[in-house]
């Protein structure tokens, strides 16, 4: 699903954020990428979504080699690509229903298919009921399940976690990984950057570790160090 | 289709509350600078029509005396066709006459209807048959004004010559006052027009930089640029139009308010031939909102896309 050949990515010219870094994620697998601030997580997942572009590499997604895509073509290949990100990035003058449409909206899904949509995702993430409250009006937890309906409302092949439980307190960001575990079981592929020991040592997944933007570590089944 | 076009429509409404202030701004300015565009295209055309009948270099024009409205058809055919035999021979013996034409009855009161557009009852007299014909005349470059003169003085005292007008002075005087009017006014718009622009640009820039959070939500779930960028080209698109039609109201108010003041004037102070005629008035009301949209459109084009690279 995933493939990275020798990516290194810059800022400027002497900061190197990714370093030679070549890895595999197989369809329906669940990857946390961990290691301290500025290791390279969050700009690893940049890549993915061709938000940024490596100097060097190759980065495939479902077999196609998006470092050299047209610009033309990156909307379609962020159709399949859902994200989640660790302050939200909810639209607060919208309503919980009207950001996850935004989602449907804004790539042409026709009504009838939102409002039979929407509402299914809802019930997914447990927020049945609180379709016509704005982000304000929720707590941090649920806000965060708002961002997970709106990365899945689409059912991409990959959604990408970007520290998703990083401002929720434990018992919350918990909630937020059952909601995580039970889409990876649905199939989609979920790649999450975090540095939070207990969730990864809790969930006992694949664990990728970076140290100023080299791989240092990449291990089934394994624990954060 | 229906759900985008009700997306894009809505989102432009939306931008559009939220900007009130910056968009009436955008608004007025670009109302004023086309409003001064199509005032500079009035007047110059206003001047063309004063210099109409000397255009292609005729110097000299030699009206002939109208038909007798007393005397039988034939009679006046016949006056005519001496005088004419008698104007042409004469003008044929003059070296330095590159060419001349003839200007029939039609060609005589197409002029007249732009000459005394503004005299309406001189030009229906005119009308009623007693508009006179003429030789438009045009000399070898660099033709002596003396000779000119001396071959008027010639030409007025043949039978069938009702009088005889120079081009030199008048046209010199006409094209100065146009060339001055003209390029200060000209200038002027392309100044109100450039800031127009600027200040629609800014306005969308503005409105985007209040939407960024949104625009990199849209981005991130694969909406094209171009779903994105419609919306705030069609508000640019419509406060053009707006400013557009806007001056296309006070220069259709401008022109009549003009031409029932031109009315009043006496006949011979010159000034009948600046009223506007209503098709070119049409056609530059035309080109004024095509301008005005596309100067919105473009503008709000280059501000929405400095927003779009995520």
């Amino acid at each position: 699903m995933i493939r990275l050949e020798n990516v290194t990515k810059h800022y400027g010219h002497d900061v190197v954020a990714v370093r030679d870094a070549s890895f595999d994620v197989n369809k329906g697998e669940f990857v946390f990428m961990v290691g301290p601030s500025g290791s390279g997580k969050s700009t690893l997942l940049r890549l993915l979504n061709r938000q940024d572009r490596p100097e060097a590499g190759a980065v495939y997604v479902a077999g196609r080699n998006i470092v050299d895509m047209p610009s033309g073509r990156v909307p379609q290949l962020r159709r399949n690509i859902g994200n989640v990100f660790q302050d939200y990035k909810l639209l607060l003058n919208k309503t919980v229903f009207e950001n996850i449409a935004f989602a449907q909206e804004v790539i042409g899904k026709p009504k009838h298919v939102i409002r039979q949509q929407v509402p299914a995702v809802l019930d997914l993430v447990g927020l049945a009921g609180k379709e016509e409250r704005y982000p304000h009006q929720l707590s941090g937890g649920e806000q965060q399940r708002v961002s997970v309906a709106r990365a899945f409302v689409n059912r991409p092949l990959i959604l990408l976690a970007d520290e998703p439980t990083g401002n929720l307190d434990p018992a919350t960001g918990e909630g937020i990984m059952r909601l995580l575990d039970r889409i990876n079981q649905i199939g989609t592929t979920v790649l999450m950057a975090t540095h939070d020991q207990r969730i990864v040592n809790s969930m006992r997944k694949r664990v990728i570790q970076l140290d100023r933007g080299v791989i240092v570590r990449d291990q089934a089944r394994g624990v954060y160090e | 289709m229906l759900a985008r076009l009700s997306y894009v429509l809505r989102e432009t409404w939306g931008s559009f509350r939220r900007n009130v202030t910056l968009t009436v701004a955008a608004i007025i300015t670009s109302a004023v600078a086309l409003l001064i565009f199509g005032l500079t295209s009035f007047v110059q055309r206003g001047f063309d029509n004063l210099v109409t009948v000397w255009e292609g270099g005729v110097e000299v024009i030699v009206y002939i005396s109208p038909a007798d409205p007393e005397a039988t058809d034939e009679v006046n055919v016949q006056a005519l066709a001496d005088a004419r035999a008698i104007i042409e021979e004469s003008l044929d013996s003059q070296p330095f006459i590159e060419n001349y034409t003839y200007c029939d009855a039609a060609c005589s009161q197409r002029d007249a209807e732009i000459l005394l557009a503004g005299d309406p009852t001189t030009l229906d007299l005119l009308l009623a048959g007693e508009v006179p014909t003429s030789y438009k005349v045009i000399p070898v470059a660099g033709t002596d004004s003396q000779e000119l003169q001396n071959m008027s003085q010639a030409l007025q005292g043949l039978p069938g010559v009702r009088s005889i007008l120079y081009a030199a002075d008048f046209i010199d005087v006409v094209s100065k006052v146009k060339n001055f009017v003209g390029l200060y006014t000209l200038i002027l718009s392309i100044l109100l027009l450039v800031a127009a622009i600027l200040l629609i640009w800014n306005t969308i820039r503005t409105a985007m930089f209040a939407r960024r959070r949104e625009i990199e939500v849209m981005k991130l779930v694969g909406a094209t640029d171009w779903f994105i960028r419609v919306p705030f080209m069609l508000e640019g698109l419509i406060q053009g139009f707006v400013g557009a039609l806007g001056a296309c109201g006070a220069l259709w108010l401008i022109n009549n308010r003009w031409t029932a003041g031109v009315e009043t004037f006496p006949p011979d102070s010159g000034l009948a031939a600046m009223v506007i005629d209503s098709d070119f008035q049409f056609s530059r009301m035309v080109l004024i909102l095509v301008i005005g949209m596309a100067a919105g459109a473009i503008g709000s084009g280059i501000a929405a896309s400095r927003f779009l690279d995520i």
